[in-house]
């Protein structure tokens, strides 16, 4: 394997590293074949086997361009490509219908996008409709027992990670000297929306997982469940976490997974506290007046 | 504060949060969960040297239409934009986490509880999404409200409702679509991008963000109405949309599936055909859209009057 230093922008090659040697095979899910090369080319949908075990693989192609939606290139994903990582989980859900829980597919989604597409034709359409039908069809996967893992190896920027890879059961990163990046917006684009100075954020930054950027903030926060060291570490990885999520699926602890699963995650590393009190008051707050609504 | 019966004559997009939740459920019936009175700010707009909310711009609560359990979210643009934080966030994920409980509860305890005891979600808008003073906390939570929504499916209703100054956008543009149904009134707004970052992205020519005009136009809910993104255009009086929400309220979850525009692999089919109509028609305008849906004067159809634009208007057919 040759010293890579940064897998940003090649998403492709990232699920080389991923999969068995070989095995991916592109534009088909089950009974689902993608036969148009130009619709949503930003997504690279398909099919492989881990360990010798069928995956989804969906991943971002940075090197693409949507000829027929012009602000979708690098890895931005538009409108076609949310709707066909949408198709992707759905053909998943249905080839694996009728198998039991141990047996449902394992999804992979091969992160590295820095935007969902930001045009005129995508807000008349509703680009919002297409990142959330991605992600209601992988929360469906999620709790009909197919194991997600998300792996960032390039940009998990905003709105775009809220598309493709915060819905996952765990989600792992290249670690941030592989040019990881996961955050919401730039310094400077914050500093000039919220009107504060550049070095007071730059200082609040270093510190402050809520508010800095980067996978090892993220970890802190619980929305990084493990950071990946090695290139070459990401398979293993992946493999590990297949199976641990898979195991807490059989045991019936879907709080332990995904969106919520990384509530309690933040709790446990001292990134996101303040949720869980503001959760308990609520939760103590109905009871208490709970039979008032309830009709008899 | 103002009384329940002035709420109701009030304009939905000049009421702030809590009147919107006290109006749009049964007068007296809303009981408050972490309110004002339990001083929860966000502990992280301090450092910045920002004033702070003591219900973090966010109204949760439950209230009753009729004998429906009416969960109750609403924003409040005023504070930071409605934006989304980790307190703000929270609160309105555990929201709908405890309708989705309380209706676990109900159905335990009696299977055949009728359709109008069950609760439902009404989410009443006003946000840009996340709030960059506590960017990574508001991303997560818009991770959280989306994974309730579809533990939510076909258990609770969750309706959108949006009619208020700020509109609804950023990540919880995406929430909203989600959603079972969505009710506006002509002043909501809903989408992704905001306005200026599409002039960034696409230059002054293609976008003006300055056009107040075309700004509707494009995300406007006279729009959204033609398009089938949003099920129910209404007056702008909490009264229309309290009556809107009580008309859903009695319905079976079944019937919910069908107002959906994602969340199924045929909805998404349908999407798909609105994405090539847009590949072949182009729009400069989506007035463009109007027109092909069969609306042969689109531009005085958008200066309509309500009642004029809902005998009119004509829905685009997928």
């Amino acid at each position: 394997m040759e010293d890579i230093e940064t897998l940003v922008g090649r998403g492709r090659e990232a699920i080389d590293f991923i999969v068995d040697a070989d095995s991916f095979e592109e534009n088909t899910v089950g009974a689902l074949t993608f036969d148009d090369p130009e619709f949503g080319p930003g997504a690279v949908c398909g099919t492989a086997t881990l360990n010798g075990a069928t995956v989804t693989v969906i991943a971002n192609d940075a090197m693409a361009m949507n000829e027929k939606f012009p602000v979708v290139y690098g890895g931005i994903i538009g409108m076609e490509e949310g709707y066909k990582m949408a198709k992707s989980v759905y053909a998943s859900i249905t080839a694996d219908a009728d198998k039991d829980l141990a047996d449902k597919r394992a999804i992979v989604l091969v992160v590295d996008t820095p935007g969902n597409g930001p045009g005129k034709v995508e807000e008349i359409f509703g680009m919002n409709k297409s990142t959330g039908a991605y992600q209601l069809a992988l929360a469906e996967a999620r709790l009909k027992g197919h194991p997600i893992v998300a792996m960032v190896i390039g940009r998990a920027i905003s709105g775009a990670f809220l598309c493709h890879g915060l819905q996952a059961d765990h989600i792992l990163s290249l670690d941030a000297n592989f040019g990881t990046m996961i955050h919401v917006m730039p310094l400077t684009s914050i500093s000039r929306i919220i009107r504060k100075d550049l070095e007071t954020l730059q200082a609040l930054s270093t510190g402050n997982p809520v508010f800095a950027a980067g996978p090892r903030f993220f970890y802190e926060l619980g929305g990084v469940q493990e950071l990946v060291t090695e290139i070459s570490g990401m398979r293993d990885c992946i493999t590990k976490h297949i199976a641990e999520i898979r195991t807490a699926k059989a045991e019936g602890r879907e709080d332990d997974l995904g969106p919520w699963g990384r509530g309690k995650l933040g709790k446990e590393r001292g990134g996101r506290v303040v949720r869980d009190e503001v959760m308990a008051l609520m939760n103590e707050q109905f009871a208490a007046v709970a039979d008032q609504y309830t009709a008899s | 504060m103002t009384k329940w019966t002035d709420l109701q004559s009030a304009s939905f997009l000049e009421s702030n949060a809590r009147d919107r939740a006290l109006g749009l459920v049964d007068e007296g019936s809303f009981t408050e969960f972490c309110g004002p009175m339990d001083r929860r700010p966000s502990p992280h707009l301090g450092v910045l040297g920002d004033a702070v909310e003591y219900d973090d711009g966010v109204v949760t609560g439950v209230g009753r239409i009729g004998e429906t359990p009416v969960f109750v979210i609403s924003q409040e643009g005023r504070f930071i934009g409605g934006a989304v934080g980790e307190v703000h966030g929270a609160k309105i994920v555990n929201t709908v986490r405890l309708a989705i409980e309380m209706l676990d509860a109900m159905v335990a305890k009696n299977p055949d509880t009728p359709e109008a005891h069950k609760p439902i979600v009404v989410f009443s808008f006003e946000t840009g999404g996340v709030r960059l003073h506590e960017a990574n906390a508001g991303l997560l939570a818009h991770a959280e409200f989306m994974d309730q929504v579809q533990k939510a499916r076909g258990k609770v209703p969750v309706i959108a409702v949006i009619g208020s100054k700020v509109g609804c956008f950023g990540g919880m543009g995406f929430v909203a679509a989600a959603m079972d149904a969505i009710v506006m009134s002509e002043f909501g707004r809903l989408g992704l991008t905001g306005p200026e970052v599409i002039e960034q992205e696409m230059g002054r020519e293609e976008f003006d963000s300055s056009d107040r005009g075309l700004v509707f136009r494009t995300t406007g809910a006279k729009h959204k109405y033609i398009m089938g993104d949003c099920n129910f255009l209404v007056k702008d009086s909490v009264a229309a949309f309290r009556a809107q929400i009580a008309d859903l309220a009695v319905l079976p979850i079944a019937d919910f599936e069908a107002m959906r525009r994602i969340g199924s692999e045929a909805a998404v089919d349908k999407q798909l055909a609105l994405v090539a109509l847009a590949v072949e028609l182009q729009p400069k305008d989506s007035l463009d859209v109007w027109a092909h849906a069969g609306n042969e004067a689109p531009a005085e159809l958008n200066d309509a009057p309500y009642e004029e634009f809902i005998a009119k208007a004509q829905r685009l057919a997928v």
